[in-house]
Protein backbone atom coordinates (compact mmCIF):
# COMPACT_ATOMS: atom_id res chain seq x y z
CA UNK A 1 0.00 0.00 0.00
CA UNK A 2 3.09 2.22 -0.09
CA UNK A 3 1.91 3.72 -3.33
CA UNK A 4 -1.11 5.35 -1.56
CA UNK A 5 0.66 6.65 1.47
CA UNK A 6 4.40 6.88 1.62
CA UNK A 7 4.34 7.09 5.38
CA UNK A 8 2.44 3.83 5.82
CA UNK A 9 4.44 1.82 8.34
CA UNK A 10 5.83 -1.43 6.97
CA UNK A 11 4.62 -4.60 8.67
CA UNK A 12 7.26 -5.98 10.96
CA UNK A 13 8.71 -9.41 10.36
CA UNK A 14 7.09 -10.69 13.59
CA UNK A 15 3.68 -9.40 12.57
CA UNK A 16 4.04 -11.08 9.19
CA UNK A 17 4.98 -14.31 10.90
CA UNK A 18 1.93 -14.07 13.17
CA UNK A 19 -0.30 -13.48 10.15
CA UNK A 20 1.08 -16.57 8.48
CA UNK A 21 0.59 -18.56 11.69
CA UNK A 22 -3.06 -17.53 11.90
CA UNK A 23 -3.69 -18.21 8.26
CA UNK A 24 -2.34 -21.73 8.31
CA UNK A 25 -3.98 -22.43 11.69
CA UNK A 26 -7.43 -21.33 10.47
CA UNK A 27 -7.00 -23.42 7.35
CA UNK A 28 -6.05 -26.49 9.34
CA UNK A 29 -8.72 -25.82 11.95
CA UNK A 30 -6.20 -25.43 14.78
CA UNK A 31 -4.73 -22.55 16.81
CA UNK A 32 -1.40 -20.83 16.12
CA UNK A 33 1.56 -21.63 18.35
CA UNK A 34 1.69 -18.30 20.27
CA UNK A 35 -1.98 -18.62 21.26
CA UNK A 36 -1.50 -22.21 22.36
CA UNK A 37 1.46 -21.09 24.47
CA UNK A 38 -0.48 -18.25 26.06
CA UNK A 39 -3.35 -20.54 26.98
CA UNK A 40 -0.94 -23.20 28.24
CA UNK A 41 0.69 -20.61 30.51
CA UNK A 42 -2.71 -19.58 31.85
CA UNK A 43 -3.64 -23.23 32.38
CA UNK A 44 -0.53 -23.92 34.41
CA UNK A 45 -0.87 -20.72 36.40
CA UNK A 46 2.35 -19.22 35.01
CA UNK A 47 0.43 -16.27 33.59
CA UNK A 48 -2.30 -14.28 35.41
CA UNK A 49 -5.83 -15.43 34.78
CA UNK A 50 -8.14 -13.20 32.77
CA UNK A 51 -11.91 -13.22 33.31
CA UNK A 52 -14.87 -11.25 32.00
CA UNK A 53 -16.51 -11.77 35.42
CA UNK A 54 -17.53 -8.96 37.74
CA UNK A 55 -16.24 -9.13 41.34
CA UNK A 56 -19.66 -10.45 42.45
CA UNK A 57 -19.50 -13.23 39.90
CA UNK A 58 -15.95 -14.04 40.91
CA UNK A 59 -17.20 -14.39 44.50
CA UNK A 60 -19.87 -16.97 43.65
CA UNK A 61 -17.66 -18.75 41.17
CA UNK A 62 -14.96 -19.20 43.84
CA UNK A 63 -17.40 -20.22 46.56
CA UNK A 64 -18.59 -22.96 44.23
CA UNK A 65 -15.18 -24.23 43.22
CA UNK A 66 -14.87 -22.60 39.81
CA UNK A 67 -11.54 -21.06 38.90
CA UNK A 68 -11.18 -18.69 35.93
CA UNK A 69 -8.35 -19.50 33.53
CA UNK A 70 -8.44 -17.21 30.52
CA UNK A 71 -10.66 -15.18 28.24
CA UNK A 72 -11.25 -17.23 25.12
CA UNK A 73 -12.89 -16.32 21.84
CA UNK A 74 -13.84 -17.56 18.44
CA UNK A 75 -14.39 -15.43 15.36
CA UNK A 76 -15.48 -16.16 11.84
CA UNK A 77 -15.89 -13.40 9.30
CA UNK A 78 -18.21 -14.91 6.78
CA UNK A 79 -19.17 -13.93 3.26
CA UNK A 80 -22.77 -14.66 2.29
CA UNK A 81 -22.76 -16.33 -1.10
CA UNK A 82 -25.94 -18.10 -2.11
CA UNK A 83 -27.83 -17.57 1.15
CA UNK A 84 -27.68 -14.91 3.84
CA UNK A 85 -29.95 -16.95 6.11
CA UNK A 86 -28.05 -20.23 6.02
CA UNK A 87 -24.76 -18.31 6.34
CA UNK A 88 -25.78 -17.36 9.88
CA UNK A 89 -26.00 -21.00 10.89
CA UNK A 90 -22.60 -21.78 9.46
CA UNK A 91 -20.90 -18.58 10.70
CA UNK A 92 -21.90 -19.20 14.33
CA UNK A 93 -20.99 -22.86 13.90
CA UNK A 94 -17.38 -21.99 13.00
CA UNK A 95 -17.12 -19.47 15.85
CA UNK A 96 -18.40 -22.14 18.27
CA UNK A 97 -15.85 -24.70 17.09
CA UNK A 98 -13.06 -22.17 17.53
CA UNK A 99 -13.97 -21.04 21.03
CA UNK A 100 -14.19 -24.73 22.04
CA UNK A 101 -10.68 -25.28 20.70
CA UNK A 102 -9.31 -22.40 22.75
CA UNK A 103 -11.11 -23.67 25.85
CA UNK A 104 -9.68 -27.13 25.29
CA UNK A 105 -6.18 -25.67 24.92
CA UNK A 106 -6.70 -23.80 28.21
CA UNK A 107 -7.59 -27.08 29.94
CA UNK A 108 -11.08 -25.85 30.84
CA UNK A 109 -14.23 -27.69 31.85
CA UNK A 110 -16.48 -24.92 30.63
CA UNK A 111 -16.63 -21.48 29.06
CA UNK A 112 -19.08 -19.23 30.90
CA UNK A 113 -20.53 -15.80 30.20
CA UNK A 114 -20.27 -16.44 26.47
CA UNK A 115 -21.53 -13.46 24.51
CA UNK A 116 -22.54 -13.41 20.86
CA UNK A 117 -21.16 -10.32 19.20
CA UNK A 118 -20.81 -8.72 15.84
CA UNK A 119 -19.35 -5.47 14.59
CA UNK A 120 -21.93 -3.59 12.58
CA UNK A 121 -19.92 -2.98 9.48
CA UNK A 122 -20.96 -2.79 5.85
CA UNK A 123 -18.24 -4.59 4.03
CA UNK A 124 -19.84 -6.32 1.11
CA UNK A 125 -22.36 -9.01 1.88
CA UNK A 126 -20.56 -10.29 4.94
CA UNK A 127 -20.67 -10.33 8.71
CA UNK A 128 -18.37 -11.30 11.54
CA UNK A 129 -19.57 -13.85 14.05
CA UNK A 130 -17.72 -13.59 17.36
CA UNK A 131 -18.06 -15.50 20.60
CA UNK A 132 -16.18 -14.38 23.69
CA UNK A 133 -16.23 -15.80 27.20
CA UNK A 134 -14.29 -16.95 30.23
CA UNK A 135 -12.78 -20.42 30.36
CA UNK A 136 -13.12 -21.96 33.83
CA UNK A 137 -11.93 -25.05 35.63
CA UNK A 138 -14.11 -26.81 38.17
CA UNK A 139 -11.95 -27.81 41.15
CA UNK A 140 -11.41 -31.52 41.52
CA UNK A 141 -12.26 -32.31 37.91
CA UNK A 142 -9.78 -33.22 35.18
CA UNK A 143 -9.71 -30.98 32.05
CA UNK A 144 -12.46 -31.79 29.59
CA UNK A 145 -11.80 -32.92 26.04
CA UNK A 146 -15.10 -31.32 25.06
CA UNK A 147 -15.64 -28.17 27.19
CA UNK A 148 -19.21 -26.90 27.45
CA UNK A 149 -20.04 -23.42 26.16
CA UNK A 150 -22.50 -21.55 28.41
CA UNK A 151 -24.11 -18.27 27.44
CA UNK A 152 -24.99 -17.53 31.07
CA UNK A 153 -22.80 -15.66 33.58
CA UNK A 154 -20.85 -17.61 36.20
CA UNK A 155 -23.47 -17.05 38.90
CA UNK A 156 -26.29 -18.58 36.87
CA UNK A 157 -23.98 -21.30 35.59
CA UNK A 158 -23.39 -22.54 39.13
CA UNK A 159 -27.09 -22.20 39.97
CA UNK A 160 -27.99 -24.28 36.94
CA UNK A 161 -25.44 -26.98 37.73
CA UNK A 162 -26.88 -27.43 41.22
CA UNK A 163 -30.27 -28.01 39.68
CA UNK A 164 -28.93 -30.66 37.35
CA UNK A 165 -28.93 -28.50 34.23
CA UNK A 166 -25.74 -28.16 32.18
CA UNK A 167 -25.70 -25.38 29.57
CA UNK A 168 -23.65 -26.95 26.80
CA UNK A 169 -23.60 -24.78 23.70
CA UNK A 170 -25.35 -22.57 21.21
CA UNK A 171 -27.68 -23.93 18.56
CA UNK A 172 -28.80 -22.10 15.44
CA UNK A 173 -31.73 -22.90 13.21
CA UNK A 174 -32.14 -21.07 9.91
CA UNK A 175 -34.39 -21.46 6.94
CA UNK A 176 -35.54 -19.50 3.92
CA UNK A 177 -37.78 -20.09 0.94
CA UNK A 178 -39.36 -18.32 -2.00
CA UNK A 179 -43.01 -18.09 -2.82
CA UNK A 180 -43.07 -17.52 -6.57
CA UNK A 181 -40.05 -16.25 -8.45
CA UNK A 182 -36.86 -18.16 -7.86
CA UNK A 183 -38.23 -21.17 -6.02
CA UNK A 184 -37.04 -24.57 -7.22
CA UNK A 185 -40.33 -26.12 -6.23
CA UNK A 186 -42.80 -26.14 -9.12
CA UNK A 187 -45.88 -25.29 -7.02
CA UNK A 188 -44.12 -22.49 -5.18
CA UNK A 189 -42.62 -21.15 -8.39
CA UNK A 190 -46.08 -20.40 -9.70
CA UNK A 191 -47.36 -19.32 -6.27
CA UNK A 192 -48.00 -15.79 -5.17
CA UNK A 193 -51.00 -15.21 -7.43
CA UNK A 194 -53.52 -15.88 -4.66
CA UNK A 195 -51.73 -13.43 -2.39
CA UNK A 196 -51.64 -10.78 -5.11
CA UNK A 197 -55.39 -11.12 -5.59
CA UNK A 198 -56.05 -11.14 -1.82
CA UNK A 199 -54.14 -7.91 -1.26
CA UNK A 200 -55.60 -5.96 -4.17
CA UNK A 201 -57.28 -2.63 -3.49
CA UNK A 202 -60.78 -4.11 -3.47
CA UNK A 203 -59.89 -6.96 -1.13
CA UNK A 204 -61.69 -6.97 2.20
CA UNK A 205 -60.75 -8.28 5.62
CA UNK A 206 -59.28 -11.73 5.25
CA UNK A 207 -56.45 -13.98 6.35
CA UNK A 208 -53.82 -14.50 3.65
CA UNK A 209 -53.78 -18.28 3.67
CA UNK A 210 -51.26 -18.82 0.86
CA UNK A 211 -48.67 -16.44 2.30
CA UNK A 212 -49.52 -17.56 5.82
CA UNK A 213 -48.96 -21.27 5.29
CA UNK A 214 -45.82 -20.56 3.28
CA UNK A 215 -44.49 -18.47 6.17
CA UNK A 216 -45.46 -21.11 8.69
CA UNK A 217 -43.43 -23.70 6.77
CA UNK A 218 -40.35 -21.48 6.70
CA UNK A 219 -40.57 -21.04 10.45
CA UNK A 220 -41.18 -24.74 11.13
CA UNK A 221 -38.14 -25.66 9.07
CA UNK A 222 -36.02 -23.18 11.02
CA UNK A 223 -37.23 -24.72 14.29
CA UNK A 224 -36.61 -28.23 12.98
CA UNK A 225 -33.06 -27.32 12.05
CA UNK A 226 -32.62 -25.75 15.53
CA UNK A 227 -33.70 -29.02 17.15
CA UNK A 228 -31.45 -31.02 14.87
CA UNK A 229 -28.47 -28.84 15.68
CA UNK A 230 -29.23 -28.87 19.42
CA UNK A 231 -29.68 -32.65 19.50
CA UNK A 232 -25.92 -33.04 18.95
CA UNK A 233 -25.23 -31.11 22.17
CA UNK A 234 -27.96 -31.63 24.73
CA UNK A 235 -31.57 -32.37 25.54
CA UNK A 236 -33.19 -28.96 25.07
CA UNK A 237 -32.80 -25.40 23.81
CA UNK A 238 -33.73 -22.12 25.47
CA UNK A 239 -34.27 -20.10 22.32
CA UNK A 240 -33.71 -16.45 23.18
CA UNK A 241 -33.33 -14.91 19.72
CA UNK A 242 -35.92 -14.98 16.97
CA UNK A 243 -35.64 -13.15 13.68
CA UNK A 244 -38.09 -13.34 10.83
CA UNK A 245 -38.71 -11.33 7.68
CA UNK A 246 -40.95 -11.52 4.64
CA UNK A 247 -39.63 -9.54 1.72
CA UNK A 248 -41.69 -8.75 -1.36
CA UNK A 249 -40.03 -8.64 -4.76
CA UNK A 250 -41.78 -7.30 -7.83
CA UNK A 251 -41.43 -9.49 -10.92
CA UNK A 252 -42.61 -7.29 -13.78
CA UNK A 253 -46.00 -6.78 -15.41
CA UNK A 254 -47.12 -10.26 -16.31
CA UNK A 255 -46.13 -12.05 -13.13
CA UNK A 256 -47.33 -11.88 -9.55
CA UNK A 257 -44.72 -10.61 -7.06
CA UNK A 258 -42.44 -13.11 -5.36
CA UNK A 259 -42.00 -13.35 -1.60
CA UNK A 260 -38.84 -14.31 0.27
CA UNK A 261 -39.41 -15.61 3.79
CA UNK A 262 -36.45 -16.07 6.11
CA UNK A 263 -36.27 -17.10 9.71
CA UNK A 264 -33.40 -17.50 12.16
CA UNK A 265 -33.72 -18.81 15.69
CA UNK A 266 -30.83 -19.05 18.16
CA UNK A 267 -30.77 -20.59 21.61
CA UNK A 268 -28.70 -21.93 24.47
CA UNK A 269 -28.52 -25.70 24.53
CA UNK A 270 -28.99 -27.37 27.91
CA UNK A 271 -28.51 -30.96 28.95
CA UNK A 272 -30.76 -32.17 31.73
CA UNK A 273 -32.75 -35.28 32.60
CA UNK A 274 -36.56 -35.01 32.38
CA UNK A 275 -38.16 -33.93 35.64
CA UNK A 276 -34.96 -33.28 37.61
CA UNK A 277 -35.59 -31.96 41.13
CA UNK A 278 -35.10 -28.30 42.03
CA UNK A 279 -33.37 -28.48 45.44
CA UNK A 280 -33.67 -24.81 46.39
CA UNK A 281 -36.74 -23.65 48.27
CA UNK A 282 -38.55 -20.60 46.96
CA UNK A 283 -39.81 -18.02 49.37
CA UNK A 284 -42.22 -15.25 48.37
CA UNK A 285 -40.94 -11.84 49.35
CA UNK A 286 -42.19 -8.32 48.83
CA UNK A 287 -39.46 -5.86 48.04
CA UNK A 288 -39.95 -2.62 49.96
CA UNK A 289 -38.20 -0.58 47.32
CA UNK A 290 -40.38 1.90 45.52
CA UNK A 291 -38.62 2.20 42.23
CA UNK A 292 -40.43 -0.48 40.32
CA UNK A 293 -44.04 0.06 41.26
CA UNK A 294 -45.06 3.60 40.61
CA UNK A 295 -42.43 4.86 38.24
CA UNK A 296 -43.03 4.91 34.52
CA UNK A 297 -39.79 3.06 33.86
CA UNK A 298 -41.54 -0.31 34.07
CA UNK A 299 -44.62 -1.09 32.08
CA UNK A 300 -47.20 1.52 31.27
CA UNK A 301 -49.05 1.45 34.57
CA UNK A 302 -48.62 5.16 35.24
CA UNK A 303 -47.29 6.40 31.97
CA UNK A 304 -49.66 9.32 31.46
CA UNK A 305 -46.96 11.87 32.20
CA UNK A 306 -44.18 10.18 30.28
CA UNK A 307 -42.19 11.79 27.50
CA UNK A 308 -45.07 11.33 25.08
CA UNK A 309 -46.42 14.77 25.86
CA UNK A 310 -45.05 17.23 23.33
CA UNK A 311 -43.69 20.58 24.45
CA UNK A 312 -46.25 22.64 22.60
CA UNK A 313 -49.15 20.76 24.05
CA UNK A 314 -51.28 23.04 26.28
CA UNK A 315 -50.05 26.60 26.82
CA UNK A 316 -50.25 26.70 30.60
CA UNK B 1 -26.48 -19.75 49.63
CA UNK B 2 -26.48 -23.21 51.18
CA UNK B 3 -23.80 -25.60 50.01
CA UNK B 4 -25.37 -27.69 47.30
CA UNK B 5 -24.06 -30.79 45.62
CA UNK B 6 -23.61 -30.76 41.87
CA UNK B 7 -25.42 -33.86 40.55
CA UNK B 8 -23.34 -36.73 39.18
CA UNK B 9 -24.55 -36.47 35.58
CA UNK B 10 -23.60 -32.79 35.50
CA UNK B 11 -20.11 -33.56 36.81
CA UNK B 12 -19.64 -36.23 34.18
CA UNK B 13 -20.63 -33.84 31.44
CA UNK B 14 -18.14 -31.26 32.73
CA UNK B 15 -15.37 -33.84 32.64
CA UNK B 16 -16.28 -34.38 29.01
CA UNK B 17 -16.91 -38.06 29.70
CA UNK B 18 -20.49 -38.35 28.62
CA UNK B 19 -21.12 -37.82 24.94
CA UNK B 20 -24.52 -36.39 24.30
CA UNK B 21 -26.97 -37.29 21.64
CA UNK B 22 -30.67 -36.84 22.13
CA UNK B 23 -31.83 -37.37 18.58
CA UNK B 24 -35.28 -38.31 19.83
CA UNK B 25 -36.68 -35.94 22.42
CA UNK B 26 -35.26 -32.46 22.37
CA UNK B 27 -37.28 -29.65 23.86
CA UNK B 28 -37.29 -26.05 22.70
CA UNK B 29 -38.44 -23.07 24.74
CA UNK B 30 -37.93 -19.34 25.03
CA UNK B 31 -37.70 -19.41 28.83
CA UNK B 32 -35.05 -17.49 30.68
CA UNK B 33 -33.00 -19.51 33.17
CA UNK B 34 -35.15 -18.39 36.10
CA UNK B 35 -38.39 -19.14 34.28
CA UNK B 36 -37.16 -22.62 33.43
CA UNK B 37 -36.29 -23.30 37.08
CA UNK B 38 -39.62 -22.01 38.39
CA UNK B 39 -41.68 -23.99 35.87
CA UNK B 40 -39.74 -27.06 37.03
CA UNK B 41 -40.32 -26.16 40.63
CA UNK B 42 -44.04 -26.01 39.86
CA UNK B 43 -43.77 -29.61 38.64
CA UNK B 44 -43.76 -29.03 34.88
CA UNK B 45 -41.30 -29.63 32.04
CA UNK B 46 -41.03 -27.68 28.78
CA UNK B 47 -41.71 -29.69 25.62
CA UNK B 48 -41.50 -27.24 22.79
CA UNK B 49 -42.00 -23.75 21.44
CA UNK B 50 -45.51 -23.31 20.12
CA UNK B 51 -45.98 -20.67 17.47
CA UNK B 52 -49.03 -19.65 15.54
CA UNK B 53 -49.22 -16.83 13.06
CA UNK B 54 -51.76 -15.23 10.84
CA UNK B 55 -50.96 -12.82 8.05
CA UNK B 56 -54.06 -10.74 7.59
CA UNK B 57 -55.22 -8.25 5.01
CA UNK B 58 -57.28 -5.45 6.51
CA UNK B 59 -59.96 -3.96 4.32
CA UNK B 60 -61.60 -0.66 5.08
CA UNK B 61 -64.83 0.51 6.55
CA UNK B 62 -66.44 3.91 6.26
CA UNK B 63 -67.87 5.73 9.22
CA UNK B 64 -69.96 8.86 9.31
CA UNK B 65 -67.90 12.02 9.79
CA UNK B 66 -69.62 12.99 12.99
CA UNK B 67 -70.68 9.68 14.47
CA UNK B 68 -69.42 7.78 17.47
CA UNK B 69 -69.64 4.27 16.15
CA UNK B 70 -67.97 0.90 16.41
CA UNK B 71 -66.40 -0.27 13.16
CA UNK B 72 -67.68 -3.79 13.57
CA UNK B 73 -65.99 -5.27 10.52
CA UNK B 74 -62.61 -4.06 11.71
CA UNK B 75 -63.28 -5.25 15.28
CA UNK B 76 -64.13 -8.64 13.89
CA UNK B 77 -61.07 -8.68 11.66
CA UNK B 78 -58.69 -7.74 14.47
CA UNK B 79 -60.25 -10.39 16.68
CA UNK B 80 -60.35 -13.10 14.03
CA UNK B 81 -56.70 -12.62 13.09
CA UNK B 82 -55.57 -12.97 16.71
CA UNK B 83 -57.87 -15.89 17.35
CA UNK B 84 -56.48 -17.70 14.29
CA UNK B 85 -52.89 -17.16 15.47
CA UNK B 86 -53.77 -18.41 18.97
CA UNK B 87 -55.67 -21.42 17.63
CA UNK B 88 -52.72 -22.41 15.40
CA UNK B 89 -50.40 -22.08 18.37
CA UNK B 90 -52.69 -24.27 20.45
CA UNK B 91 -52.80 -26.85 17.66
CA UNK B 92 -49.01 -27.09 17.75
CA UNK B 93 -49.23 -27.65 21.51
CA UNK B 94 -51.86 -30.37 21.08
CA UNK B 95 -49.68 -32.10 18.48
CA UNK B 96 -46.71 -32.20 20.82
CA UNK B 97 -48.86 -33.52 23.66
CA UNK B 98 -48.53 -30.44 25.87
CA UNK B 99 -50.80 -29.82 28.87
CA UNK B 100 -50.65 -26.11 28.28
CA UNK B 101 -48.71 -23.09 27.05
CA UNK B 102 -47.13 -20.48 29.30
CA UNK B 103 -45.50 -17.16 28.53
CA UNK B 104 -47.63 -16.47 25.46
CA UNK B 105 -46.78 -13.24 23.73
CA UNK B 106 -49.21 -11.93 21.18
CA UNK B 107 -47.69 -9.42 18.79
CA UNK B 108 -48.87 -7.44 15.82
CA UNK B 109 -46.40 -6.40 13.18
CA UNK B 110 -47.02 -4.35 10.06
CA UNK B 111 -45.24 -5.63 6.98
CA UNK B 112 -42.97 -3.02 5.46
CA UNK B 113 -44.22 -3.32 1.90
CA UNK B 114 -47.97 -3.09 2.47
CA UNK B 115 -49.62 -0.99 5.14
CA UNK B 116 -52.82 -3.04 4.98
CA UNK B 117 -51.16 -6.33 5.87
CA UNK B 118 -50.67 -7.17 9.52
CA UNK B 119 -48.82 -10.17 10.86
CA UNK B 120 -50.20 -11.55 14.12
CA UNK B 121 -47.90 -13.92 15.99
CA UNK B 122 -48.61 -15.91 19.13
CA UNK B 123 -45.58 -17.60 20.69
CA UNK B 124 -45.17 -19.47 23.97
CA UNK B 125 -43.66 -22.57 25.52
CA UNK B 126 -45.66 -25.80 25.65
CA UNK B 127 -45.26 -27.62 28.97
CA UNK B 128 -46.27 -30.99 30.41
CA UNK B 129 -46.76 -32.09 34.00
CA UNK B 130 -43.64 -34.08 34.90
CA UNK B 131 -45.68 -36.80 36.62
CA UNK B 132 -48.39 -36.94 33.97
CA UNK B 133 -51.12 -35.23 36.06
CA UNK B 134 -54.04 -34.59 33.68
CA UNK B 135 -55.91 -32.07 35.82
CA UNK B 136 -54.22 -29.03 34.34
CA UNK B 137 -55.67 -29.19 30.83
CA UNK B 138 -57.77 -26.30 29.59
CA UNK B 139 -61.40 -26.29 28.39
CA UNK B 140 -62.52 -29.46 26.50
CA UNK B 141 -59.30 -31.29 27.36
CA UNK B 142 -57.28 -28.94 25.14
CA UNK B 143 -53.97 -27.45 26.29
CA UNK B 144 -54.46 -24.35 28.44
CA UNK B 145 -53.05 -21.06 27.20
CA UNK B 146 -51.71 -18.29 29.41
CA UNK B 147 -49.81 -15.05 29.13
CA UNK B 148 -48.07 -15.79 32.44
CA UNK B 149 -44.27 -15.80 32.62
CA UNK B 150 -42.59 -18.74 34.35
CA UNK B 151 -42.45 -16.66 37.54
CA UNK B 152 -46.13 -15.75 37.36
CA UNK B 153 -47.08 -19.36 36.61
CA UNK B 154 -45.36 -20.61 39.77
CA UNK B 155 -46.96 -17.84 41.81
CA UNK B 156 -50.45 -18.46 40.39
CA UNK B 157 -50.27 -22.16 41.25
CA UNK B 158 -49.07 -21.26 44.76
CA UNK B 159 -52.06 -18.95 45.04
CA UNK B 160 -54.33 -21.94 44.42
CA UNK B 161 -55.39 -21.16 40.87
CA UNK B 162 -54.66 -22.74 37.53
CA UNK B 163 -54.74 -21.04 34.11
CA UNK B 164 -57.50 -22.02 31.69
CA UNK B 165 -57.33 -19.91 28.62
CA UNK B 166 -56.21 -16.56 27.34
CA UNK B 167 -59.29 -14.45 26.79
CA UNK B 168 -59.54 -11.31 24.72
CA UNK B 169 -61.88 -8.72 23.34
CA UNK B 170 -61.38 -6.19 20.61
CA UNK B 171 -63.25 -3.06 19.66
CA UNK B 172 -62.30 -0.76 16.80
CA UNK B 173 -64.09 2.51 17.26
CA UNK B 174 -64.61 5.66 15.26
CA UNK B 175 -64.57 8.75 17.45
CA UNK B 176 -66.87 11.44 16.06
CA UNK B 177 -65.38 14.69 14.83
CA UNK B 178 -66.80 17.78 16.43
CA UNK B 179 -68.95 20.10 14.35
CA UNK B 180 -67.96 23.73 13.64
CA UNK B 181 -70.40 25.16 16.20
CA UNK B 182 -69.21 22.87 18.96
CA UNK B 183 -65.61 23.78 18.14
CA UNK B 184 -66.39 27.49 18.12
CA UNK B 185 -68.16 27.38 21.44
CA UNK B 186 -65.24 25.78 23.25
CA UNK B 187 -62.56 28.19 22.02
CA UNK B 188 -60.72 29.62 25.01
CA UNK B 189 -62.68 27.50 27.47
CA UNK B 190 -61.55 24.76 29.79
CA UNK B 191 -64.33 22.25 29.13
CA UNK B 192 -64.72 18.54 28.85
CA UNK B 193 -65.14 17.25 25.33
CA UNK B 194 -68.09 15.08 26.22
CA UNK B 195 -68.46 13.08 23.06
CA UNK B 196 -64.76 12.17 23.08
CA UNK B 197 -64.96 10.95 26.70
CA UNK B 198 -68.06 9.04 25.83
CA UNK B 199 -66.41 7.36 22.84
CA UNK B 200 -63.47 6.14 24.91
CA UNK B 201 -65.80 4.83 27.62
CA UNK B 202 -67.95 3.03 25.10
CA UNK B 203 -65.08 1.42 23.20
CA UNK B 204 -63.29 0.30 26.37
CA UNK B 205 -66.49 -1.07 27.81
CA UNK B 206 -67.24 -3.12 24.68
CA UNK B 207 -63.72 -4.61 24.60
CA UNK B 208 -63.83 -5.54 28.30
CA UNK B 209 -67.32 -7.00 28.03
CA UNK B 210 -66.24 -9.24 25.18
CA UNK B 211 -63.24 -10.46 27.14
CA UNK B 212 -65.41 -11.18 30.16
CA UNK B 213 -67.90 -13.06 28.01
CA UNK B 214 -65.11 -15.29 26.72
CA UNK B 215 -63.99 -15.98 30.27
CA UNK B 216 -67.46 -17.05 31.37
CA UNK B 217 -67.78 -19.26 28.29
CA UNK B 218 -64.52 -20.95 29.28
CA UNK B 219 -66.00 -21.60 32.71
CA UNK B 220 -63.51 -19.42 34.54
CA UNK B 221 -63.81 -17.95 38.01
CA UNK B 222 -61.78 -14.88 37.15
CA UNK B 223 -59.22 -13.25 34.88
CA UNK B 224 -55.67 -12.38 36.00
CA UNK B 225 -53.19 -10.05 34.37
CA UNK B 226 -55.95 -8.27 32.48
CA UNK B 227 -54.62 -5.43 30.41
CA UNK B 228 -56.07 -2.90 28.03
CA UNK B 229 -54.15 -1.77 25.00
CA UNK B 230 -55.11 1.21 22.96
CA UNK B 231 -53.71 1.25 19.47
CA UNK B 232 -54.07 2.60 16.00
CA UNK B 233 -52.89 0.29 13.23
CA UNK B 234 -52.29 2.84 10.54
CA UNK B 235 -55.87 4.05 10.58
CA UNK B 236 -57.05 7.63 10.45
CA UNK B 237 -56.59 9.67 13.62
CA UNK B 238 -60.16 9.21 14.75
CA UNK B 239 -60.08 5.41 14.65
CA UNK B 240 -58.72 3.55 17.68
CA UNK B 241 -58.65 -0.03 18.79
CA UNK B 242 -59.24 -1.06 22.38
CA UNK B 243 -57.91 -4.51 22.99
CA UNK B 244 -58.45 -6.32 26.27
CA UNK B 245 -56.47 -9.44 27.10
CA UNK B 246 -55.96 -11.57 30.17
CA UNK B 247 -55.66 -15.13 31.46
CA UNK B 248 -58.84 -16.83 32.69
CA UNK B 249 -58.24 -18.89 35.84
CA UNK B 250 -60.01 -21.53 37.91
CA UNK B 251 -59.32 -22.52 41.56
CA UNK B 252 -57.40 -25.76 42.13
CA UNK B 253 -59.65 -28.16 44.03
CA UNK B 254 -58.63 -28.83 47.60
CA UNK B 255 -56.25 -25.86 47.80
CA UNK B 256 -56.75 -23.90 51.00
CA UNK B 257 -55.79 -20.28 51.25
CA UNK B 258 -54.15 -21.21 54.59
CA UNK B 259 -51.58 -23.13 52.53
CA UNK B 260 -50.26 -19.89 51.08
CA UNK B 261 -47.18 -18.71 52.92
CA UNK B 262 -47.16 -15.12 54.09
CA UNK B 263 -44.70 -13.20 51.93
CA UNK B 264 -41.71 -11.85 53.79
CA UNK B 265 -40.97 -8.14 53.51
CA UNK B 266 -37.42 -7.46 52.36
CA UNK B 267 -35.48 -4.40 51.44
CA UNK B 268 -32.66 -5.01 49.01
CA UNK B 269 -29.68 -2.85 49.79
CA UNK B 270 -27.66 -3.49 46.68
CA UNK B 271 -29.78 -1.77 44.05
Amino acid sequence: MGWFNRKAPPQSAEAQARDRDWESALQRGTLPQPVLERLAHAREGRAPWVATMTPAELLTARSHGCRPIATVSGTCWYNFGFSWTLGHGEGWGYALDRIRQEAYAAGANAVVDVQMRTIRHRIGSSMDFTLIGTAIRVEGLPPSKDPVVATVPALQFVQLLEMGIVPTGIAVGASYDWLGGNSWNYNKRYGGAVTQWQTGIFAGNQPLHELGSFWENVRREAHASLREHAATMGSGVLAHTHFGQIIKKEQGDKQPPAYLGRHIVIGTVVDTPFGAAVPHGIEPVVDMRDDDTLSASRGHRHSVYSQQIGEGEGPI
Amino acid sequence: MAEQQIPQHALERLKGLRTQGHAGGIFTSDFSVNEFLLVRKAGFEPVGLCVGSCIYHLGFQFAGWGSNVELEQLSLAMYEARALAMERMRLEATNMGADGIVGVRLTVKRLEWDKNILEFVAIGTGIVHAKGHQGFKGPNGQPFTSALSGQDFWTLLSAGYRPLEMVMGSCVYHVARRGPFATMSSIGQNVELGNFSLALYEAREIAMERMQLEASKAGAEGVVGADLHEGSHNWSTHVIEFFAIGTAVLPIEGHQSDDIPDPKLVLSVNS
